[in-house]
């Protein structure tokens, strides 16, 4: 019986121990004797990278990390890698901490440097490879915290672009745009309305060229036959006949001409005469009415005035024929 | 009026005095028991049968506790991680929440009704029944007969149950993740294995140990000081219970408060 009991126990104890040996070998990742390479590596940051975080190639996890130290210059950070001894690394490895999700995890990722150029791996001190153990250079990438801060300001920068934006398109803007765009869509409107008047104007216009043309084409052929007729008139040589009398003409109006001339000389010269005639009635006149002379006695005289008065109304008679008829009195000869 | 008052102030007195008594006692079991740990010809052959029945016998409840734990804990972090959440945190939940919490403490909680109320209704039988008396006039020390070994039973035994539940109930989450999510192996085993720290073993094992010292002491304690026929002994199971419970949880968040700084 009490041996059944220590029986139970030990095998209780035992069990307990067991799994929670076994059990946090196994959540550690322990190679469970399987053999290892040593590499190690020299970052100047190790981030979030922590000891039993996998060590990928090429996306396949090939190890574990082993342990993680601040060198004793204080300039750099050792990480000691457990690999699979099976796995051959390029010659120019390097190596990039990263994050293995959003979520906190960290990995070590073995690259090859020439396909990260813009990654400034450490350098390797030329004595470590004398050690005979393989040293790398690596990279940390900058952690998420740090991102979340780039990404806090970025964002703070687009908040201030769009209150820019915000502010320069205000709802004035707005209606300004909109104001505009109706603008636009008037004008569009008008000038499709321009360009169907055009569209008629010039079919109208057409229709008249077309009107015209014919009208042209029946004046040419009016013309045509205007000029052939001409051109017979000139071969039947009327026009050199013509072409002498109306020069013949021309020498006779010339002669009238200086004809006209010369007889205007000679009406001014006339006029002339008259005036001075005129003058002397009139002095003879007044003499007359003053009772001067014979015919003044006459006048004087009322037998005599009234004989005088018929021959003045006699006078005054011939004075309006004359200026009226001057050709009775006066001869003008042209020719 | 003036009587009720002065009552009143009596009462409160017989409970300060009760209290300091309770833990004058207390104090003065925890140094015979700490004296009686000398005298390893009276405790030795007793602490196997007790290893027994305090931890052996326990097994099968704390894993049938843990199983179910697991479960819902698998269920539970599925249910609450939305799309943005990887999959394979279920794993990391199931694990750590096991490991660090719900294994100890449910474990403890369940083993203070079980081991607690079973010591205080023995030892207060024995109390009623005047056989503790008959242990101190046979010479035999009471304290290193009935209390020692339990305490080292209990000490010894919790954490081996509590590691034994966790594992019953991470491999139950895991065994639920498969069936009843859409959760790979591969993916359960990552996130069990994301933020696992061997200290969390470690950790779940001082608080076990702890427990254990505590559930048996507390148990000891209320039925060695027993009084009052069969009622006395019931009285004393409850009190013993709800006792350990309440300083269970206590040392739940010191150990939290200490440790995990």
């Amino acid at each position: 019986m009490k041996e059944g009991k220590e029986f139970l126990v030990g095998v209780v104890i035992v069990a307990g121990i067991t799994v929670a040996l076994v059990g946090t070998l196994w959540l550690k990742g322990s190679n469970w004797g399987r053999p290892t390479v040593r590499v190690e590596v020299l970052v100047q940051d190790v981030a979030q990278l922590s000891e039993g975080n996998p060590v990928k190639f090429r996306g396949v996890s090939i190890g574990r990390v082993s342990s993680i130290a601040v060198e004793p210059s204080g300039l750099a950070v050792r990480i000691v890698l457990e690999l699979d001894p099976e796995v051959i690394l390029p010659a120019s490895a390097a190596v990039v901490l990263g994050p293995e999700s959003l979520f906190g995890s960290w990995q070590v990722d073995i690259v090859q440097p020439e396909f990260y150029p813009g990654f400034p791996f450490m350098d390797v001190p030329a004595g470590e490879v004398e050690r005979g153990v393989r040293v790398l250079g690596g990279y940390a990438l900058p952690e998420l915290s740090r991102l979340t801060a780039s990404a806090e300001q970025i964002s703070a920068n687009l908040a201030e672009l769009s209150a820019r934006f915000e502010v320069a398109f205000s709802q004035e803007t707005a209606d300004h745009l909109a104001r505009a765009i109706t603008n636009l869509s008037d004008v569009s409107e008008q000038i499709r309305d321009l360009v169907a008047q055009q569209a008629e104007i010039a079919g109208s216009v057409t229709a008249r060229a077309d009107s015209a043309l014919t009208q042209i084409e029946a004046a040419s052929r009016v013309a045509r036959r205007s000029f052939e007729r001409i051109e017979g008139i000139l071969t039947d040589a009327q026009m050199d006949s013509i072409v002498i009398n109306v020069r013949l003409a021309s020498g006779n109006i010339e002669r009238i001409a200086g004809g006209l001339a010369n007889s205007s000389d000679d009406l001014t010269r006339t006029l002339a005469r008259a005036d001075t005639a005129f003058a002397r009635i009139d002095r003879i006149t007044a003499g007359i009415e003053a009772g001067e002379g014979s015919l003044g006695r006459l006048f004087a005289d009322s037998t005599l005035a009234v004989r005088a008065e018929g021959a003045l109304g006699q006078l005054d008679l011939l004075l309006q024929d004359l200026r009226e008829n001057p050709r009775r009195y006066i001869r003008l000869s042209v020719f | 009026m003036t009587e009720f008052v002065t009552q009143s102030i009596r009462s409160v007195g017989g409970a300060a005095v009760g209290a300091v008594s309770t833990v004058g006692r207390a104090g003065y079991l925890a140094a015979g028991a700490v004296r009686a740990l000398r005298k390893t010809d009276i405790w030795t052959p007793h602490l196997i049968p007790q290893m027994a029945r305090i931890g052996v016998e326990s097994v099968p409840i704390a894993l049938f506790i843990a199983a179910f734990t697991g479960v819902v804990l698998a269920l539970q972090s599925s249910y609450t991680f939305t799309d943005s959440v990887p999959v394979y945190f279920v794993g990391a939940l199931v694990g750590k929440t096991m490991v660090l919490e719900l294994g100890p403490v449910l474990t403890g909680l369940a083993l203070s009704g079980r081991v607690g109320a079973n010591i205080a209704a023995e030892l207060g039988t024995m109390r009623v029944t005047e056989q503790v008396d008959a242990l101190e006039t046979l010479a035999y020390d009471p304290v290193a007969y009935l209390v020692v070994p339990r305490v080292l039973a209990g000490a010894a035994m919790f954490p081996v149950v509590v590691i034994l539940a966790d594992a019953l109930g991470i491999a139950a989450g895991w065994v639920t993740s498969l069936a009843l999510l859409d959760l790979s192996s591969e993916e359960f085993t990552k996130g069990l294995r994301l933020f696992f720290e061997s200290f969390d073993v470690l950790f779940g094992a001082i608080k076990a140990f702890s427990f254990g010292i505590t559930v048996t002491s507390v148990g000891c304690f209320f039925g060695f000081h027993a009084t009052g026929g069969a009622e006395g002994v019931g009285r004393a199971a409850t009190r013993a219970v709800v006792v350990s419970s309440m300083i269970l949880l206590v040392l739940d968040a010191f150990w939290a408060a200490v440790l995990l700084q």
